[in-house]
């Protein structure tokens, strides 16, 4: 079966090819951002892994909740957040960085300069989460989702992020060329939104608090933006890289790029608050946010047709390139993602569903489903470069493919209906609170198996990266494929 | 030698050698139907805010637009009209909230504990002793009405509360339980409170007892004047709007 041979070629391989000058420069560039993106990497590793640890304690805790109830630490209240917030801060911020720093010094075709300042930012961020979650621990937290972390951890973050973030943008006043290409600008955008987010949420909810319930409207405007405009919008950047990158074709078309960008932009900001529906604010606020939801369908729909065009034709290639197929998996979880967001905003269906779990379906199918999956994919690009060794097993990574995909699947499924099940009996007067608890108790269960697939697959992953960095890769002048590949020449698509 | 340091083309990792070049942008127009697409989003999102939004009221909760929860409940109508809060209802909150712990909802005090203020010649004398010791607290030993009491201190409350909110339980505790003194207004508690303003301790009895029981503090009502009727009261107290937290 030779499914690549009759890939349609919109242009010549041979111009497809680089040059030797341009690969002797990209050598040079990759080897600038070594230490730092594989530092970045593997303590993001280590912090997906414990986040992982969490999310299963978290997520056995919920239907029986008198195992280690005793110790205080490790009760629910505690160690959610603390899951939580490794997340966010530890694996998919620290990941989201080394993969936008790779970028930003490929695309401005400038090398790192002085990536021993990145490595002691690393080293502080790391520490900054470390404290938050002791803090967290320690009953230090302050409630609000996303947010968790002591200020005196938020202080460290910020000097962290202040030394890495001014990397990347100097990267951008050197670069090289005419041309500012997509995934530019989505990176660009992310390290300048998330500083404004990250103040604005402190400085309202922490050091200036604006009155009462306006502190909930700021922290849920915090949460959803930093789901879209920091950890989305390098996920869309770096899948508008890996995409042509790894086909070796065009991005399909630069208007639609162009208006998936600015709408993203503008309407992601708007949305938040739909998580408060007939919560005690003036409707417009909330309605308003529901509204920005319902726009966001224009960026996705722009972006997700942008990117359909471009693989149209190169499907295929998803057997073989383990790249592109978590990529893809994850740009088109962002499709999923956001129309799921749309359903579960609208007054008619969040009455039932935004005290239940289907909001924790929502933030795992934007949290995983999409950022994580395309950010798996550029780590399985990066990190051959990075260390000079292919990936050593293609069993692994098809384990790791289809225990994350078949995992964040199941959890989806199962926190969405469960969601709904919970919301019908909590709205039914006729029936108690706790019944509604017990309706939803079958897909918790549910969920613990979902998370146990993650779990295998994240150690997987864990284990098949160690590897690489201690050089126990392939020393091979042939990637890695997913499948063998029969026909020839196909591998100058990888 | 180490990876990093390969300046030579032909020793760059394979991996780099086979990669396609940077990715480009291709030109394709938009499609007619995507911007259908958009018209139909902007629409939807236009039309739900207008419909839900609930005239843009700063106070509107509900999302059609009806009128605000207060008005809704007047529209009901079984209650009437809902009525101004008089100083004495307000002071009677505050009471509960500062003052019941103590003193008691029934204003007696716990026996050689906490002093009384029904029937107490402190209350219902003239309006500067109460309105002295409630803005700067009281200690030591105290006797009222005949009874001895000295365990407890009384805290000031001139950090805590605001005029209008002095004013306002001492109105309501020179009213209560049977006593009968003059109302106390938030511009009397504010011209004390500056008059005092250098006196940093808390009082003892015997400066209390260096007032003459019966001074009013100036601009109030007569002393001895009727007690204040709900409702009545309310007139010559500034329109202050009920604090929601009091």
């Amino acid at each position: 079966m030779t499914p690549t041979a009759d890939i349609p070629l919109k242009e010549p391989v041979i111009s497809a090819a680089a040059s030797d000058a341009e690969q002797l420069e990209r050598a040079r560039i990759d080897a600038s951002t070594r230490v730092p993106v594989l530092m970045f990497y593997a303590s993001a590793m280590v912090w997906l892994l414990i986040g992982t640890l969490l999310a299963g304690f978290v997520s056995f805790k919920l239907h029986s909740p008198d195992w280690l109830s005793d110790v205080s630490f490790l009760t629910w209240g505690r160690l959610r957040p603390v899951h939580m917030n490794v997340m966010v801060y530890g694996w998919a911020s620290m990941a989201a960085m080394g993969t936008a720093i790779w970028l930003m010094a490929r695309l401005c075709r400038t090398t790192l300069r002085h990536p021993l300042l990145i490595v002691a930012g690393i080293w502080f961020w790391n520490i900054g989460v470390l404290i938050g979650v002791i803090g967290i621990l320690m009953g230090y937290s302050t409630g609000y989702d996303w947010l968790e972390f002591p200020s005196y951890a938020a202080v460290v973050l910020f000097v962290a992020y202040a030394l890495i973030m001014s990397w990347a943008v100097l990267m951008f006043r050197f670069r090289r060329g005419d041309q500012i290409y997509i995934t530019q600008w989505y990176l660009l955008g992310a390290f300048l939104w998330f500083p404004w987010l990250y103040a604005a949420a402190q400085a309202m909810l922490f050091v200036v608090p604006v009155q009462g319930v306006m502190q909930a409207a700021v922290g849920w405007w915090y949460a959803n933006n930093l789901l879209f405009l920091w950890l989305g919008a390098i996920a869309l950047g770096t899948a508008y890289y890996m995409i042509p990158k790894v086909i070796g074709r065009p991005v399909y078309s630069y208007h639609l790029a162009t208006i998936g960008f600015w709408t993203y932009a503008l309407f992601s900001s708007w949305t938040g608050m739909q998580r408060l529906v007939d919560g005690p604010f003036p409707a417009w606020m909330i309605t308003a946010s529901i509204a920005a939801t319902i726009l966001t369908i224009i960026p996705v729909a722009t972006v997700g047709l942008n990117h359909h065009m471009t693989m149209q034709g190169y499907f295929p290639v998803m057997r073989y390139s383990p790249t592109l197929r978590f990529t893809v998996f994850g740009a088109m979880s962002y499709t999923v993602f956001s129309i799921i967001g749309i359903l579960i905003s609208l007054r008619s269906t969040a009455r039932y569903l935004h005290f239940t779990e289907a909001s924790i379906a929502y933030s795992h199918l934007g949290l995983y489903a999409f950022f994580t999956m395309v950010m798996f994919g550029s780590m399985y690009y990066t990190v051959p470069r990075l260390v000079g060794r292919e990936w050593r097993y293609a069993t692994l990574i098809k384990l790791h493919f289809w225990a994350s995909a078949y995992g964040v699947g199941l959890m989806s499924l199962m926190l969405l209906v469960g969601g709904f099940a919970q919301g019908a009996t909590q709205d039914d007067p006729s029936m108690s609170f706790i019944q509604s608890v017990a309706s939803a108790l079958p897909y918790l269960r549910g969920r613990t198996v979902a998370a146990l697939l993650l779990t295998i697959s994240h150690f997987i992953f864990a284990f098949h990266f160690g590897l690489m960095l201690f050089g126990l890769g392939r020393t091979s002048t042939v990637p890695t494929f997913l499948n063998p590949v029969e026909a020839e020449g196909s591998e100058t698509h990888l | 030698m180490d990876y990093g340091e390969t300046a030579d083309v032909h020793e760059v990792h394979a991996a780099i050698q086979r990669e396609k070049r940077e990715p480009r942008v291709g030109l394709e127009p938009l499609s007619i139907w995507l911007i259908a697409v958009y018209g139909l989003a902007i629409f939807t999102g236009g039309a739900y805010l207008g419909r839900y939004s609930g005239n843009f009221s700063g106070d509107g909760l509900d999302p059609l637009g009806g009128p605000p929860p207060a008005k809704k409940g007047s529209a009901a109508g079984p209650g009437g009209p809902i009525q101004e809060l008089t100083p004495r209802d307000r002071g009677k909150k505050i009471f509960a909230a500062n003052c019941q712990t103590c003193h008691q909802a029934n204003g007696l005090g716990v026996p050689s504990q906490y002093p009384p203020l029904a029937g107490s010649e402190f209350t219902t004398g003239g309006s500067k002793r109460p309105a002295m010791i409630v803005l700067k607290g009281l200690q030591g030993p105290v006797t009222v009405k005949g009874q001895k009491f000295g365990s407890a201190v009384m805290q000031p409350w001139d950090k805590t509360l605001t005029d209008q909110k002095i004013a306002d339980v001492l109105t309501y505790e020179r009213s209560e339980w049977g006593n009968n003194a003059s109302p106390v207004t938030a511009e009397q508690i504010a011209a004390l409170r500056k008059e005092l303003a250098s006196h940093p301790e808390s009082y003892t009895e015997p400066d209390v007892l260096a007032v003459p029981a019966e001074t009013e503090l100036p601009g109030g009502a007569p002393a001895g004047a009727a007690p204040p009727k709900p409702g009545e009261a309310a007139k010559p107290a500034p329109p202050a709007p009920p604090k929601p937290q009091s």
